[in-house]
């Protein structure tokens, strides 16, 4: 398994409220998986997603990454999410006083390869992505298909063992979208073979997943 | 500087406009500029005091001053002999003997206390620069005044002086004798030391002598030095050499503790004027401030994509630095610009008597430049780093989920 989260539980407070969000989620992620997660508007999975990209921690459960329990308190947390994991969020997230290509570039600035190497790789991606053309543009320069595309070359920059994608199409018309979708399934079934986690709304397009799941009543359920 | 820090500063630079000339930049700058232009300028103009003063009291007297030590006149033969010892001491310029004694001023019903100086005017005369006209050697029945103590007395060049000489050695039935003589004034004195200006008479040897009932002989030998600041241990060198017959003083002796206070003065006004800087640095506080929150999306990527808050951190302390950096080097520069025209105006100059001397003058030195770019440079940095470390509290959670 490359990912295992186990009986992740996550509570919010909210002025008295409880917000039971998680209520005791489990996926096993394996090597060249594409998992489509689905459900309603504010069910929780952006929260299970975060959780499982060490951007947030559950009340309690735990994450096992290749046999290793993982947190995203631990020191060995940015470095864990800088190499193993990549993340595409539901609104791009791009630096804007960047290109495209720099901001493809600096994940792998941030392990501390060089700006050349670097960026001779974040260029190598963008073409891979079709974005050849727009190697130079600034984020505001591009539409947001593109700026999508963007960002899952960034997710894909250090060859993480998983990506994980927020809605990367919620923001998109149907053309764009299926730009995108078509990039991740290449990607999965291609030579790549990256293994995803992708939350989306679109059931039809989920249908491509090997496996998709319903987050219903804090827990996810086989679809 | 870290791969990414450089990646980033590398941009900074390249686009210039972009990332450095922004509006949040523009009251931080101003203030700094302000800032940093009062704290150079004072400390500049403080220099300049403090170097002029100095300056003229090197100038207006001796370095040295070799008299006897129990008050007699130095003869002829004795100052042959000290001539001749310090003959081989190549740091001495020049050793002139001269008369000096206080005597009273008169005109009409206005007296003055002064200080009558007398040389040998064809030796050497060490203030010629100080003459006003210069007309060549002072003769017999002519003096040289300070030109404030001729302007109290209400007198000028041609007009006549008396100067009075009471002897309280000879009291006689009719009360102090006091021997009396009328001066031409040849000339005056203007040396900017304002305690010279307003007391200080010269003369020939010959009339002072006359006056002073006194033979042959000089009240001291005025040396004047290579290096005055070495004037101390030159002092006990020589009164060595010379023994105890003599005594040799020197100018610090007496200018040291003034010297020092305004050097106080100077390094008082600097740490005043430092707190310009710091409040210039709540601009700075503010602008950083605002960055941060204007940023906090790049902040929450950089954060997710694993950059320590430390390089994050620092990415914005470079970029903040560097205008910051540049706004206390162009600080200094309006210092300079400030204190120019401190110096050249023509409303406002010292008063002499209160300061000593009666000009305005900066001088800009390597060391104060240094100093006032540090202390600056120094407190600027603290108010950028001071909110920078809202980077490390910020939640790459509570960023990302923000902007919903
Ligand atoms: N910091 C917070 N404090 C309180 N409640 C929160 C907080 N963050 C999220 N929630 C709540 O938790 C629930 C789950 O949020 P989450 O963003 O995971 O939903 P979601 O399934 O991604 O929804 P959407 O499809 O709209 O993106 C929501 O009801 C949200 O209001
Ligand atoms: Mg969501």
């Amino acid at each position: 398994m490359i990912l295992s989260a186990k009986d992740l539980k996550k509570t919010y407070i909210d002025s008295d409220q409880r917000i039971e969000v998680l209520t005791g989620a489990c996926l096993d992620v394996a090597a060249g998986d594409l998992i489509c997660i689905t459900g309603k508007s504010g069910s929780g999975k952006s929260t299970m997603l975060h959780i499982m990209g060490l951007l947030d921690a559950p009340d309690s459960g735990e994450l096992i990454m290749e046999g290793k329990k993982i947190e995203a308190k631990s020191p060995k947390a940015p470095t864990i999410r800088n190499r193993d994991l990549g993340f595409v969020f539901q609104f791009h997230y791009l630096v804007e006083d960047l290109t495209a290509t720099e901001n493809v570039a600096l994940p792998l600035l941030i392990a501390g390869q060089s700006e050349a190497k670097a960026m001779a790789r974040a260029k190598e991606l963008l073409c891979i992505l079709g974005l050849s053309e727009r190697l130079k543009r600034y984020p505001n320069q591009l539409s947001g298909g593109e700026q999508q595309r963007v960002s899952l070359a960034r997710a894909l920059a250090n060859r993480p063992k998983l990506v994980l994608a927020d809605e990367p199409t919620g923001n998109l018309d149907p053309v764009h979208s299926k730009e995108v979708w078509d990039m991740i399934l290449s990607l999965n079934k291609g030579e790549f073979r990256q293994t995803f986690v992708i939350v989306t709304h679109d059931v039809e397009a989920a249908q491509a997943a090997d496996r998709v799941f319903e987050l219903v009543n804090g827990i996810l359920i086989p679809a | 500087m870290d791969k990414l820090e450089l990646f980033f500063f590398k941009r900074y630079l390249k686009a210039p406009k972009r990332n450095f000339f922004r509006f949040t930049f523009v009251f931080m700058v101003m203030g700094i500029v302000l800032s940093v232009g009062i704290l150079s300028a004072g400390l500049n103009l403080f220099q300049g005091y403090e170097s002029n003063l100095k300056s003229l009291l090197l100038d207006s007297f001796a370095h040295i001053s070799i008299q006897s030590s129990y008050g007699e006149l130095i003869s002829e033969d004795e100052l042959a002999t000290i001539q001749k010892r310090l003959a081989k001491r190549g740091e001495i310029v020049s050793a002139i003997p001269s008369m000096e004694h206080p005597l009273m001023a008169q005109k009409g019903d206005k007296i003055r206390a002064i200080t009558l100086r007398a040389y040998d005017f064809s030796q050497e005369f060490p203030y010629q620069k100080y003459i006003q006209d210069a007309k060549g050697e002072l003769q017999s029945g002519e003096v040289i005044v300070g030109h404030y103590l001729a302007e109290e007395l209400g007198l000028g060049i041609g007009d006549s002086i008396e100067l009075n000489y009471p002897r309280f050695d000879r009291i006689t039935p009719l009360g102090i004798h006091t021997a009396q003589n009328k001066y031409k004034i040849a000339d005056l004195y203007r040396s900017g030391y304002y305690e010279s200006d307003r007391s200080l008479v010269i003369s020939t040897l010959k009339d002072a002598r006359a006056l002073l009932f006194l033979p042959e002989g000089y009240s001291r030998i005025e040396l004047r030095l290579k290096d005055a600041d070495k004037a101390g241990s030159f002092a006990r060198a020589y009164s060595e050499v010379l023994g105890h017959d003599y005594i040799a003083i020197p100018w610090n002796l007496y200018a040291e503790s003034l010297l020092r206070l305004v050097a106080m003065e100077k390094w008082l006004i600097f740490i005043v004027f430092s707190f310009l800087v710091l409040i210039a640095g709540i601009n700075v506080i503010s602008a950083v401030s605002t960055i941060i929150i204007d940023k906090r999306s790049e902040i929450a990527v950089l954060k997710s994509l694993g950059a320590s808050p430390r390089s994050i951190k620092r990415l914005f302390a470079f970029r903040v630095g560097t205008v910051a950096i540049l706004s206390v080097l162009i600080g200094q520069a309006f210092g300079a610009l400030l204190s120019w025209f401190v110096e050249k105006q023509s409303f406002y100059s010292l008063k002499g008597d209160v300061y000593f001397i009666d000009t305005l003058g900066a001088k800009i030195t390597f060391p104060n430049l240094t100093v006032v770019f540090l202390v600056a440079s120094f407190l600027i940095f603290l108010c950028v780093m001071l909110p920078l470390r809202q980077i490390e509290k910020m939640q790459i959670i509570e960023l990302i989920r923000h902007k919903r």
